[in-house]
């Protein structure tokens, strides 16, 4: 009888796991051009937000950061209160969580996300991937 | 049933090692070196996230043996299922992967967290990849709970077959989350969809040693640790009686 019951157990756990975090994150993020368009991309909810950070549009000042992301054309504001961590920069895409307040996404957590790619670090890559981050 | 070895094969036994898994853990152990180097001195640091790259040579490693583990138990499961004059070896090999794939499975929460942190900026997310592996992970820590129920040895290895069989189907499910939903872990870097390889060579060929040799360890583990259960189960066989007068007989020799 135990086992059956640790076996339950477990699986009513796992099944509470899923039910409770995975539902809520199957699809962990709305692309920016999703957003007000997408089921589940309602701009009146707080919402994750994927695209890429533009080039040149990156200021921090008093503590806000403030940058714009974009993704297939279309773009979005962003205002976070603190510094994003993680390799956080131009041209990488992020995702953004947060609740749009009169078009600015007002963020309380950024992550980046990195791609599956792996280069090696030397002058001559640096040099070509400043060059080309975002084009 | 048991196939208990006799007494005077019992009091010979020194240990679980035989030239074999000795000459193996000697190639483990040398791999190991050279991944350390490798990894630590020898591959780049990345275009992008710097040194924190190398964790991926332990991360993508333990992820991968993890698997392997989990689909070893499996198989083992399903032979003790249908060899029955068997059962117990099966069995025996079935908790022993599961118990190393655990501990590779841990290894790999560990490491990505901490890669999550240094790279994502967050040490945990409840994204498709990260939920389903922790699933995984607890399923596991579950199928060793269930093993450590003290019931008949062959109950024991009926109802652990059960549950690894059904267990080992989340495996597909965590490795595709990655494809199925958008995630915040990213894709496969190898052996993903569209069959590209994206690492830079010398990458690659630190990643490959760190399968490579993590997959030895997990054999030297597994061998090891299934003779250890099998030594455990003959002395609860034999008793403690009998272990005895086999220590009092190895005494007067």
């Amino acid at each position: 009888m135990l086992p059956i019951a640790v076996a339950v157990l477990a699986s009513v756990v796992g099944l509470a796991i899923v039910a409770v975090f995975l539902t809520s994150s199957i699809d962990y993020y709305c692309n920016v051009d999703e957003i007000g368009v997408r089921d589940g991309c309602d701009d009146a909810r707080r919402v994750r937000v994927q695209g890429a950070v533009d080039e040149g549009s990156l200021q921090s000042r008093g503590g806000i950061t403030t940058f714009v992301m974009s993704f297939n054309g279309v773009s979005l504001p962003v205002d976070y209160e603190g510094e994003p961590g993680g390799v956080f920069q131009e041209c990488i895409p992020v995702v953004a969580h947060g609740r749009i307040v009169d078009g600015v996404l007002v963020a309380t957590r950024i992550e980046v996300k990195h791609s599956n790619e792996y280069e090696a670090e030397n002058a001559d890559r640096l040099a070509q991937a400043e060059k080309s981050a975002c084009s | 049933m048991n196939t208990a070895p006799s007494h005077v094969a019992v009091a010979s036994i020194r240990g679980t090692g035989t030239g074999a898994t000795r000459v193996l853990g000697a190639i483990s152990l040398a791999l190991l070196v050279w991944l350390v180097v490798s990894a630590l001195f020898l591959t780049p640091a990345d275009v992008v996230q710097g040194d924190s790259v190398r964790i991926m040579y332990v991360h993508v490693p333990a992820a991968w043996v993890a698997y392997l583990a989990f689909i070893t138990t499996a198989v083992a499961s399903g032979c003790s299922l249908v060899r029955r004059h068997r059962t117990l070896g099966f069995d025996r090999v079935a908790g022993a992967s599961a118990e190393v794939g655990v501990l590779f499975m841990g290894m790999a929460l560990v490491t990505g967290s901490l890669w999550g942190r240094l790279t994502w900026g967050t040490f945990w997310q409840w994204d498709p990849r990260l939920t389903t592996t922790l699933f995984l992970f607890i399923t596991y820590v579950g199928y060793l709970a269930v093993r450590q129920v003290d019931v008949d040895p062959q109950q024991r290895a009926r109802r652990s077959a059960v549950i690894a069989l059904l267990a080992v189907l989340e495996i597909p499910l965590v490795h595709f989350s990655v494809v199925l939903w958008r995630s915040l872990h990213q894709e496969a870097s190898v052996l993903n969809a569209d069959g590209d390889v994206r690492l830079d060579d010398l990458m690659l060929f630190t990643l490959f040693s760190g399968v490579v040799a993590f997959t030895l360890v997990f054999a030297w583990l597994v061998i090891h640790r299934q003779r250890l259960t099998a030594l455990a189960d003959t002395e609860r066989v034999i008793g403690l009686d009998s272990a005895i007068a086999v220590r009092r007989a190895e005494v007067a020799r």
